[in-house]
């Protein structure tokens, strides 16, 4: 077959599908993850003992277990207990999972390295404990994960590439199918991790803004 | 104590890399088959972890008999055909069909199994084979498979419009029609009986109009002289009483 026909016939519309199921996965997991890892992270330092140990134990858990063993829990497991989660679900669910317990160790982190006094002096400007987590701390530690969390979001770019092995095929799983198909491994993942690549960079990018845009006046960033 | 330890570290590393060296340089040269970990009964990873099944005892006495090592190696199907250009197998017993587009890239020995392609279902469902290809269903199958690529050429590019759902392995779709969350998978009869003598509620409607396929052993094309080997070995095994016994032992009628 001529090669340029067969990528426009065969393998571009596959690719682009596949693309497609991609963003659909990471989208809704990334948006998910990092509001539940900010949860997560606002817990585990200002929680009582009991949500403490719940979240600890949370964290432990799905930064233990590989991503994939996951994976197949959630979509081959829960039916042995009755619950039957579809690809798409199961894939979502999990990369959710997973993002947000390493987005809550940035989020902890972040929370640890605003002083004291913050809280202390929002305290004494009547702010109520609950108040000045939110007001206060959070608006400033959130600035400060973003470096960590948008590397976690990168990761959850890579990391969609498992999805096909649930059978929910996104841009590898086309990849893999194609590849064994027609026997073209060397060309195909070529195309797919340069997609991923492309991927990566408008995120950093966006990333990149994102940090400028809420750089607060005042509060400079060190440039280099 | 720290030097003594640190001897004995350098000791076990040392014997380690010529256990490696010795292993390489000793006798006849050890082929890799490449075989797929979740085919049951052709190959499979036992309770134990040790590659068992018809094809790994096959090949075992084939080797004995022609005398060539042989080690078995799990591979991933789905790029399982590279793996033995790559070099990284040497060939392939593992119940793998013969198709006209492996065959464009490896060599085949003459067929030594035949098997049907069957659409299987849950054990109560009311489904005909033309219901589960209409728009909307769902069949499973082993990713990279023959049945994977005769679906997608003869079925879904001539109109078509069912959904295939793509399993790492054979098993894994299966147990999802018992599941429940798709309507068919389209495996071979083995597979089919393999999964019921598991004890799941699945059964066969027939063959969806895949022709049967037949199961031989890959081989790089350069190497014909070792395909000579496999062949020869192949006919010494079916006309040995062995070959009965085999088809007995993996239950395979």
């Amino acid at each position: 077959m001529d090669e340029f026909l067969f990528l426009r016939q065969e393998v571009a519309p596959a690719l682009m599908s596949g693309l497609w199921m991609s963003i659909r996965l990471i989208l809704p997991s990334a948006v998910c993850g990092l509001a539940l890892g900010v949860l997560v992270g606002v817990l585990r330092i200002y929680g009582n003992h009991f949500l403490k140990a719940l979240v600890g134990t949370y964290v432990l858990f799905f930064r233990g277990f590989p991503l994939l063993v996951q994976l197949y829990l959630w979509y081959f497991g829960l039916p042995h207990v009755g619950i039957y989660l579809s690809p798409y679900m199961a894939a979502v669910i999990g990369f959710s999972l997973c993002s947000a317990a390493y987005h809550s160790e940035y989020v902890r982190g972040a929370i640890l390295s605003i002083k004291k006094g913050q809280m202390m002096a929002a305290k004494s400007l009547g702010f109520s404990h609950t108040g000045a987590i939110f007001y206060i701390i959070l608006p400033q530690a959130i600035r400060r994960a973003l470096p960590g969390s948008g590397n976690e979001l990168i990761y959850l770019i890579k990391y969609s590439s498992l999805a096909y092995m649930v059978t929910c095929i996104e841009l590898t799983g086309e990849g893999k199918i194609l590849a064994s198909a027609y026997f073209k491994y060397m060309e195909i993942f070529m195309i797919v991790g340069a997609i991923y690549l492309l991927m990566v960079s408008l995120a950093t990018w966006g990333l990149n803004r994102l940090e400028d845009f809420v750089a607060v006046p005042g509060f400079e960033r060190i440039h280099d | 104590m720290k030097k003594k330890s640190l001897r004995m570290i350098a000791l076990i590393i040392t014997c380690m890399l010529l256990g490696a060296a010795g292993s390489a340089w000793s006798g006849a040269k050890v082929y890799i088959n490449g075989f797929d970990a979740a085919y049951p009964p052709f190959t499979f990873i036992d309770k134990s972890g040790k590659p068992a099944g018809f094809d790994i005892d096959a090949v075992n006495w084939i080797a004995k008999q022609m005398k060539f090592n042989v080690k078995h190696q799990p591979t991933d199907w789905a790029a399982i055909v590279p793996s033995l250009k790559a070099g990284k197998i040497d060939f392939i017993a593992s119940g793998m069909s013969i198709t006209p587009e492996r065959q464009a890239q490896v060599n085949f020995t003459e067929p030594y199994w035949q098997v049907i392609q069957l659409l299987v279902v849950k054990k109560d469902a009311n489904l005909t084979v033309k219901q589960c290809l209409e728009p909307g269903r769902k069949i499973g199958l082993l990713r990279g498979s023959a049945e994977s690529k005769w679906l997608t050429d003869h079925m879904l590019k001539k109109g078509y419009k069912f959904e295939l759902r793509f399993y790492d392995t054979t098993p894994l779709a299966i147990e999802d029609v018992a599941n429940g969350r798709i309507d068919a998978a389209a495996v071979s009869n083995t597979a089919l009986k393999e999964a019921r003598d598991k004890g799941l509620p699945v059964k066969s409607i027939g063959r969806y109009g895949q022709p049967d396929v037949n199961y031989g052993y890959a081989v790089r094309k350069e190497d014909t002289g070792f395909l000579k080997t496999l062949n020869e070995g192949l006919r010494k095994l079916k006309a040995s009483p062995y070959w009965q016994e085999l088809i007995k032992k993996w239950d395979m009628k």
